[in-house]
């Protein structure tokens, strides 16, 4: 594919302008209507009786008080849907293995048993609690080392569901706690480690975390003439309308799934939440049904996969690194989710954007009895580049070399096959590197501090696949005043997809993008989209937005020569509409459009599909010439202090960089890459999910922390790097997660900087940082 | 079922709900109750809302300290002037309480009827020597605040009592002071120790309220003979020894909040000390 359209100035609100976000205002003065805001009208109130058993059978469910309850209008059990539903209700993106409510068997703590349906949420809740449940205890399965012996099972068999048939050959297999497991194989890494002149090696663990939107998971359900109506919190309306289309046995036109603008997401909502269940409800019932997830419900809906990360990486006399392996675990707790695609694409990458002729890895998708684990901002690869990031470190500091420097001349350049068999573009991890360094002033003396206070610098490179393949759909009605409107199935989650995707169009069309409206995701109306993620939307749904808007270009240019008589060849549309460039006359749309129809108000319409391929791994090897369809690069720089008396760590400086191709927005890929700096700050040095016999023990904004104004850097400098992609819309690709995958090995080397001591597990909480320093025997 | 919601509109109808029904709890800012609710660890079988009684959220002289009623906000504290004036220390300290929006709606009076081991405010109350007024309809008494914390959560507020003000004497004119906290996930999150520190100006007297460091804010003197300051901080690290007995948990395991308990008292001595120059 080539660009076909030059970057012109139009209207002063398209590519490259900093436009103000979409419904910005709105958001801050709290008018913008979320899903909890539609009024609940006669809607009968949901509540959820949990599991208090990490893994147990179910032998009995008294609903009978709760059912007594004034103001209950029905209680439902798992047994109650699989009644009605069978095997189908069970869903899941990757694997058939997830039920709205447990069915026989308890897999975690907090995992719905029974649906209590009531006039209002305080009595639903109290009902809730008047259920009773007779369990039988099963060995529970805490965490991936019980997993791996193999005592107790998760699941009796694998459920591969039907939409990925690489996963087929897994289905009814049994006796095991992996859900998927995937190898890469490249040289003899074992063979090469042993000879070489240097080695680092380290056991890593990433602690699992909570995305916590602002924004509480809700949703909505109703029948209406027979077909299923969902108003719902969700990233994936397309993936859902199918999910539940699925398990209702209804065709796709009979199940309609809307979204609100969402108060944040990143991950969260993504797949299989609360819409099964819901969905279930309604269409058995026959009743609007509503349920907005508490806080403390929302810890127990998705987490961030654990992981255990065992690996080395080894160089050569030269520094010259020769072999890699990694041995890695995701925790991906009850149900797979997407754990199985989360194991495969961060697998693959796992030893980081180095040049390294030998690797090995091994990536398992290993099931618990814990909340299951989903898709998080980064999807996956922030846990490996905890372990890549701190190696590579270990590497450089033990030949005596910086490590900015190290990494530099091994880092991938554009054109390398990398050790997964694709080839790097438009990666620059080299300019992503030296921007950061430069930024916190990598090469200018450091007062390292003496006594209490010790001062450090740190910096990590990160790169990640996107998501492929997918498919993106766009639907563009030019309105006869010359505004717009467009119809994708991308949601906005504060990204600010509503206002970058109306910036390609206006600079395709010449138009205002402040004219051009985008339209909730409503599965009646949008076009398929596969889902709203992994910094996906701007390459896929942007080329799908450029197509249609350039289809618009050439059905304007027809009409224009039909209407005027001119040589098509002549005529141009910019800014102030149709140009006659022979000519020197001007056409504009409105008139154009109002002389087609005959009639003001009248819309063109037009449609595009951009869908992206890819080739399936190797079976020996894992590798594929064709993996993705592109790379994220990006990289962090910090300068911090570490208190020898506390261990608490401050960070003083800290750049973020990320190669986004071109800045379609460069204010809100700037945010981007600040928001998400702020979010792996907190992964960095205290957010993690405890857990305690399978029980979360911090599932409350209390004891569950997030970084606070007061916590940022004392400076934060976010810097747009453009290595622009052949074939992304004006060369432009994602930003989301860029960000947040360097930031705690960046952290962690500053502090290995600042006291010599290498931590390998996260958080680097103050107890765990001042240990690590009594241990080394650090000076007071 | 939440507990009913009562809002009397005098202090005299407060007394009476408090002695007259079942399982009365006083409603002040909410911020800790709120919490409680959604915790589910709340047993109460009425509330009463003082919001509505005019008079109890005064800021007053009160001979050369403070006279502070119940309903005076947390974020007054931190502000007012007079406060920062006449009693600097605690107008640090109160400061230090979680974040502007939880200042704005917590109380005065509710934030120590928490009894939480915590809370910031304790910490210099102990050292300013505050007393307590507690009402009811039995009348009126004081209580030193030394003997209000009584033990995990418990404090010496008897049933049908409400607190009705805090007095909080100035210290002697030339005192020194300084409130250190520590904490170990973010920085607006509950210290995982604090201490607060009170030097009189002959430096004969060093007076520290710890909080955070055992089930309920304590309180220490430590007489002082004349050294410097490396002997003033040696003192008062013997005399805090015996009364560090933290609670681990996810902020951290007792052996560490001890240590830091150590550190919030070295630092606390040390800024009260430079104060003074």
């Amino acid at each position: 594919m080539t660009q076909t359209t030059p970057i012109a100035t139009g209207s002063g609100t398209g590519v490259g302008s900093r436009r103000t976000r979409v419904g910005a205002e709105g958001k801050v003065r709290g008018q913008l209507r979320h899903v909890a805001d539609r009024p609940a009208g006669g809607a009968a109130h949901v509540a959820v009786h949990r599991s208090t058993r990490p893994h147990a059978r179910i032998l009995a469910i008294d609903v009978s008080q709760a059912a007594e309850l004034e103001g209950v209008d029905a209680v439902v059990t798992g047994a109650d849907l699989h009644a009605v539903f069978g095997e189908r209700v069970f869903t899941g993106p990757a694997f058939s293995d997830q039920p709205p409510l447990a069915v026989d068997r308890v897999r975690y703590v907090g995992e719905p048993v029974a649906a209590v349906l009531a006039r209002d949420v305080a009595t639903a809740r109290e009902a809730a609690e008047l259920v009773y449940v007779e369990y039988e205890d099963l060995e529970p399965v805490y965490d991936v080392e019980d997993a791996l012996e193999g005592r107790a099972f998760v699941h009796d068999h694998l459920k591969p569901s039907v939409v990925f048939g690489d996963l087929r050959h897994l289905s009814g297999k049994s006796e095991t706690n992996i859900a998927y497991e995937y190898n890469l194989r490249l040289g003899d890494a074992a063979a090469a480690g042993s000879e070489a002149a240097e080695t680092a090696a380290h056991e890593f663990w990433a602690p699992p975390v909570h995305h916590v939107p602002i924004e509480l998971p809700a949703t909505v359900a109703w029948v209406e003439a027979g077909r299923l109506e969902l108003f719902t919190t969700t990233q994936t309306p397309s993936y859902v309308r199918q999910s539940v289309a699925d398990m209702l046995g209804l065709p796709l036109s009979h199940v309609r799934v809307r979204v609100a603008p969402l108060g944040g997401s990143f991950g969260s909502k993504m797949y299989d939440r609360l819409e099964p269940l819901l969905a279930a409800l309604a269409w058995t019932q026959k009743r609007e049904v509503r349920m907005v997830a508490s806080r403390e419900e929302a810890f127990m809906l998705t987490t961030r996969h654990g992981a255990e990360v065992i690996s080395s990486m080894s160089a050569d006399a030269e520094g010259n690194i020769v072999a890699a392996s990694a041995d890695v675990r995701y925790d991906t707790g009850a149900f797979a989710d997407v754990g199985p695609r989360i194991t495969a694409k961060s697998g693959m990458i796992a030893v980081g954007p180095y040049r390294v002729p030998n690797v090995s890895i091994t990536s398992r998708c290993i099931y618990t009895n814990k909340p299951s684990a989903g898709p998080f901002r980064g999807f996956g690869v922030p846990q490996v580049t905890w372990s890549h990031e701190s190696l590579v470190d270990e590497l450089a500091r033990a030949r005596g070399e910086d490590p900015a420097a190290y990494r530099r001349r091994n880092l991938l350049r554009e054109g390398d096959e990398g050790y997964m068999g694709t080839v790097i573009h438009s990666a620059d991890f080299v300019g992503c590197l030296d921007a950061v360094t430069e930024a916190i002033g990598w090469d200018t003396p450091l007062d390292r501090g003496e006594g209490r206070w010790r001062r450090g610098r740190g910096v990590a490179v990160g790169i990640k696949a996107v998501l492929t393949p997918t498919v993106a759909n766009a639907v563009l009605q030019l309105n006869q005043d010359g505004s717009a409107t467009l119809m994708i199935s991308t949601v906005d989650m504060g990204q600010g997809s509503d206002t970058i995707m109306p910036q390609i169009v206006a600079e395709v069309l010449g138009l205002d993008s402040e004219q051009i409206r985008v339209v909730a995701a409503d599965t009646d109306v949008t076009p398929y989209d596969t889902i709203t993620a992994g910094s996906r939307s701007t390459y896929h749904t942007g080329n799908a937005v450029r197509g249609v808007a350039e289809r618009m270009r050439e059905r304007v240019l027809d009409l224009a020569a039909a209407r005027t008589g001119s040589a098509r060849e002549d005529l141009k549309l910019d800014s102030g509409g149709v140009l006659n460039t022979a000519t020197g006359k001007r056409y504009s749309i409105a008139e154009l459009v109002h002389e087609h129809f005959g009639a003001r108000g009248a819309t063109l319409t037009e449609e595009y599909n951009f869908t992206t391929s890819w080739q399936p791994y190797d079976k020996a090897t894992g590798r594929s010439p064709k993996v993705t369809e592109h790379w994220f690069a990006g990289a962090v720089a910090a300068q911090i202090t570490v208190d020898r008396k506390t261990g608490r760590v401050h960070v003083e400086d800290l750049a973020v960089a990320g190669d986004v191709g071109r800045a379609i927005n460069p204010t809100l890929v700037e945010q981007q890459l600040t928001g998400s700096a702020i979010m792996g700050l907190g992964h960095a040095l205290f957010d993690e999910l405890v857990f305690d016999q399978g029980q979360v023990i911090n599932g409350t904004l209390l004891d569950y922390q997030l970084p606070s104004v007061k916590d940022l850097p004392d400076r934060l400098t976010p810097i747009v790097i453009e290595s622009p992609h052949a074939t992304g819309p004006f060369g432009a690709k994602g930003v989301g997660e860029t960000g947040i995958i360097p930031i705690a090995p960046a952290v962690a080397n500053a502090i290995r900087d600042a006291v010599g001591v290498r931590i390998t597990r996260l958080p680097l909480s103050p107890e765990r940082v001042l240990q690590a320093m009594n241990q080394a025997g650090v000076e007071e | 079922v939440r507990p009913p919601l009562h809002q009397p509109t005098s202090l005299g109808e407060v007394c009476e709900l408090l002695d007259t029904l079942e399982d009365p709890m006083v409603y002040g800012g909410g911020t800790a109750i709120q919490i409680l609710i959604k915790q589910g660890v709340l047993f109460a079988g009425n509330f009463v809302d003082l919001s509505r009684v005019p008079g109890l959220d005064g800021i007053e002289e009160s001979g050369d300290g403070l006279r502070v009623g119940p309903m005076a906000t947390v974020r007054r504290m931190e502000t007012t002037e007079l406060v920062r004036r006449r009693t600097p220390l605690a107008a640090e300290t109160y400061g230090h309480v979680a974040n502007p929006r939880v200042r704005n709606t917590a109380s005065v009076g509710g934030n120590i009827a928490h009894g939480d081991y915590r809370l910031d405010p304790p910490t210099a109350l102990l050292v300013l020597d505050a007393r307590v007024e507690l009402t009811s309809v039995r009348g009126t008494r004081s209580l030193p605040i030394r003997e209000f914390f009584v033990d995990f959560q418990v404090t010496a507020v008897e049933p049908g009592e409400l607190i009705t003000a805090i007095e909080i004497p100035a210290a002697a004119a030339g005192s020194t002071s300084a409130y250190v906290k520590l904490s170990s996930l973010g920085a607006n999150d509950w210290p995982a120790a604090s201490v607060a520190a009170l030097l009189d100006p002959e430096r004969r007297t060093l007076r520290l309220g710890l909080g955070a460091l055992a089930p309920m804010p304590r309180y220490v003197e430590v007489p002082l003979d004349g050294g410097g300051v490396d002997e003033a901080v040696k003192s008062a690290l013997a005399a805090v020894e015996p009364e560090l007995d933290p609670i681990p948990d996810i902020r951290g395991s007792a052996d560490y909040k001890r240590g830091l308990g150590r550190v919030a008292a070295e630092d606390a001595v040390r800024r009260a000390w430079e104060d003074a120059r």
